[in-house]
């Protein structure tokens, strides 16, 4: 696929996930690399950024959630119903040669990750999947996971399924264990003594900066996935240029790696608007 | 020794290449960004007289033969973008054009005062956004009393700040609107803007842009912007920013001998990447050396020579 006008192709099957998130099947073979998201235009509504997944070739995915008017447009939709696509677009993961890598996802940040898996486990690098969610329910991918051999590591919030707290925790307490260190946790009980060669996180930002903190602390390379409004998705509009490197999420980004992380100030503190309007995230106070 | 500055209305450009406005000029971060890949001046994206959001995706995509665009002015008003001027002010080591536009002409007056306060080296009047006329009605600068009028009061206002006009092809004449802005007081012109046009999606059977009409911008339009340049060069004496699918040092030359002073790169980005400011000089610096030429000045215009 070319980077012009939005390509057009017709749903081909929908996968309710739970309640709020459906999956939503094409079939075109999409070459994208593990990372890159699809600029999507829900006719009469709206076209917004999602993460690009596929699992068998020939054919690829979105997965999204009902949270506004657009993308409950396209929940309502059927298969047959045409939706447009732009892209691939952005910058990709990289995975190292061998080891033991960690993907820390929450939210609907399993979709940017899926096929970072799966390459992961084609070359026999060992995938530790640290997936987190509000229920049992919202835990995305959990079938397809296990397919590819990942060791999961499981939280709710609400205590449905695995450990109850966040993800973050678990991966925190799994790397101390892996180091030897007693914390009366049960995370990380039994597990292999390799620390994680590099590590991956997509999903809500002050998960993402959480991540990053840990990362830094215990030396761990690691990539994130920085979302910021988008227009174009084609690096010219700047809507999506961040402070105060003025890096594109949409071609420079939105994988991006924690060295290079370092330089972007606005990370865990604010994002712009679709005018543009810097809006500070609740937790910041400066 | 090849000279590649400019002389802009007074403001002295290190190389002809400006960053067009509406593109990449979101935040002051962004066009420090640009100004590190090479540009002599850079132009924020146009600020209004309040916030606006502007239209609903899809606001831009690439075509076979260019950009079409219906982003719809989206910016945080003149109040909300204070600091992002004075930021990038004090950041930038080049020259910074504040584009602005509004509804009315007093809310035209109402912000380029409160802008000529943060000494923008240049300020341009955005009078010519083809995508947003449901709201801000007619473009100003498809009407030669309304460019007057428009221009002449915001004279008044805006001290010894040089102050452009961004003028559209989409006129029975351009030099008509050209002349009426240099009488009103216009220190210099920019033209073009984006060309208003329409593609339709034949599967989904309506207009791509969810405005319908958008502005064409990219390779598609470059021979409408520089016979606009080509013809104002003759009608006025003030400077011109020559602007309109500029990809190549080629290109941008094209517009510097059709009269043009400086040139104006936006949509080229997509095509060359963030650093076609520097290729573009570069370009040009080679043909030069080529071509025997020791300034800009030296091509300024020569086509209307031969």
């Amino acid at each position: 696929m070319n980077t012009e006008k939005p390509l057009i192709l017709p749903i081909k099957n929908i996968i309710t996930e739970n309640e709020r998130v459906k999956t939503f099947v094409f079939e075109y073979e999409m070459d994208f690399a593990p990372g890159q998201f699809v600029m999507t235009w829900i006719p009469g509504y709206d076209e917004k950024p999602f993460g690009l997944v596929s699992r068998v070739p020939g054919e690829f995915m979105i997965t999204v959630a009902a949270v506004g008017e657009s993308s409950k447009a396209l929940h309502n939709m059927n298969v047959g119903d045409l939706v447009g696509f732009r892209g691939p677009f952005g910058s990709t993961f990289s995975l190292p040669e061998a080891g033991s890598i960690a993907l820390i996802a929450g939210g609907y940040g399993m979709a940017s990750l899926f096929n970072l898996a799966k390459e992961a486990r084609e070359k026999g690098i060992d995938v530790h999947v640290f997936l987190g969610a509000r229920t049992k329910e919202e835990l995305l991918y959990l079938d397809w996971m296990k397919e590819l051999g990942a060791i999961l590591h499981v939280s709710t919030d609400d205590g449905s399924e695995g450990y109850k707290g966040f993800n973050v925790q678990v991966f925190s307490d799994v790397i101390l264990a892996k180091a030897g260190i007693q914390t009366g946790s049960p995370n990380g009980v039994g597990d292999d003594k390799v620390i994680f060669t590099k590590a991956y996180t997509v999903g809500p930002e002050i998960m993402e900066m959480k991540v990053a903190d840990i990362c830094y602390q215990n030396n761990i390379p690691f990539e994130v996935s920085l979302e910021r409004y988008m227009k174009c998705g084609i690096g010219i509009c700047g809507s999506c240029s961040v402070d105060p490197v003025g890096w594109r999420m949409c071609a420079e980004g939105p994988v991006i790696d924690g060295e290079k992380l370092k330089q972007i100030t606005e990370f865990g503190k604010y994002h712009r608007t679709a005018s543009g309007k810097v809006e500070n995230y609740p937790w910041n106070k400066d | 020794m090849i000279d590649l500055s400019v002389n802009l209305a007074g403001i002295q450009l290190k190389n002809p290449t400006i960053l067009a406005s509406g593109i990449m000029g979101v935040s002051a971060s962004s066009l420090k960004f640009v100004e590190e890949n090479g540009a002599g001046a850079v132009t924020i994206k146009s600020i209004g007289h309040n916030e606006r959001f502007g239209h609903h995706n899809p606001t831009v995509y690439a075509w076979e033969k260019g950009i079409h665009n219906a982003v719809g002015l989206s910016n945080p008003g003149i109040d909300g973008s204070k600091d992002k001027i004075q930021k990038s002010i004090k950041i930038l080591k080049i020259p910074f054009i504040g584009s602005m536009f509004a509804d009315t002409i007093s809310n035209f007056v109402m912000v380029a005062e409160k802008m000529a306060v943060l000494k923008p080296a240049i300020i341009e009047l955005n009078l010519s956004c083809p995508n947003t006329a449901d709201d801000l009605g007619r473009m100003y600068a498809s009407d030669v009393k309304m460019t007057y009028d428009v221009i002449s009061s915001v004279k008044k206002v805006v001290g010894n700040i040089p102050l452009f006009a961004k003028l559209t092809a989409d006129v029975t004449d351009i030099t008509e609107i050209g002349k009426s802005a240099e009488s009103a007081g216009a220190d210099g012109l920019t033209a073009i803007n984006t060309v208003s046009g329409i593609n339709i999606d034949t599967k989904l059977k309506r207009p791509i842009l969810t405005n319908k009409v958008g502005g064409l911008s990219g390779p598609a339009i470059r021979p409408i912007g520089v016979r606009a340049v080509y013809n104002l060069y003759k009608a006025v004496k003030i400077p011109i920013i020559g602007t309109g699918g500029i990809n190549t040092g080629e290109d941008a030359i094209e517009f510097i001998m059709a009269g043009a002073t400086a040139v104006g790169i936006g949509s080229g980005i997509y095509y060359r990447g963030i650093d076609i400011f520097k290729k573009v000089t570069t370009e040009i610096e080679e043909f030069m050396k080529k071509e025997g030429y020791n300034s800009i000045e030296e091509m300024r215009g020569v086509a209307h020579k031969n």
